[in-house]
């Protein structure tokens, strides 16, 4: 129990449990990393999924694992979307599953170029179809007031 | 707001959770910390810090926590000093103001 792995849990579940400010959690890929302490202190689970069936497949596994968690809120994002035909699938199989779409994030030259310069989008630009979808959740997440 | 962000290796994960804490602070939240609890260096790319500083930047130590018995007599481990403390000794300031914790790689697979 207290091997590494427990104790970056414990690290990222004392941090987020006690800090007073916006805290965001870039956690690990697998699902199985979605630890007890770290579901405890989170109010909002951010799952990001592709327009393709394994990874929507995954998302669906998150989002039910983390509702036995008991992670009051649990949102999809869709991320690198390549027109209306990708948001409709997604939302529909998505939807089917139980699992809401928080945000329709475009697949966009601006995360590609950054992605090739090692950089962060926003280094490239202020404004971008992807980093605009992402302002408005930043918007949402802080009218939700958590 | 104690936001979590997850998803399959390679889906943008990163780049949204990076994006977000940016723009977070962008739109007026103060002392906004991202962690990257993933072990890749890509989280602070994200959120502007150059490739060369990126690479060296110091992971947060496993001195930080202490193990007490907790109440059912097993063994936990806690935060031996406050979060202001492990802010100060270990949080990296990033352009727009977030903060970013970085914990160290997890080497032993299987372990934990």
């Amino acid at each position: 129990m207290c091997g590494p792995h427990a104790a970056v849990r414990s690290i990222v579940g004392e941090m987020i449990g006690t800090h007073e400010r916006p805290t965001v959690v870039d956690i690990e890929a697998g699902l199985e990393h979605l630890s007890r302490g770290t579901a405890r202190h989170v109010d909002t689970l951010l799952i990001v999924v592709e327009p393709y069936f394994k990874s929507m497949e995954t998302a669906v596994r998150i989002h039910e694992l983390a509702r036995e968690m008991g992670v009051p809120r649990i949102h999809a994002v869709a991320n690198k979307l390549r027109g209306k035909e990708d948001d409709e699938q997604i939302a529909l199989f998505l939807k089917s599953r139980g699992v809401d779409v928080f945000a329709f994030v475009p697949e966009d030259a601006t995360v590609l170029k950054a992605e090739r310069l090692g950089v962060g989008p926003l280094d490239v630009s202020s404004s971008s179809p992807a980093i605009d979808r992402i302002a408005e959740l930043a918007g949402k997440m802080r009218t939700a007031g958590v | 707001m104690k936001i979590a962000v997850a998803g399959k290796g390679g889906s943008g994960k990163t780049t949204i959770a990076g994006t977000l804490a940016r723009l977070l602070a962008r739109q007026g939240e103060r002392d906004v910390i991202a962690i990257d609890a993933d072990s890749n260096p890509n989280l602070a790319l994200t959120l502007g810090i150059p490739r060369a500083k990126a690479s060296r930047l110091r992971p947060i130590e496993r001195t930080v926590l202490n193990r007490v018995a907790d109440s059912e007599g097993g063994i936990k481990l806690v935060l031996n000093r406050t979060v202001t403390d492990v802010l100060r000794e270990y949080a990296i300031e990033t352009p727009d103001g977030v903060k970013l914790l970085l914990m160290g790689k997890v080497e032993h697979a299987g372990a934990g």
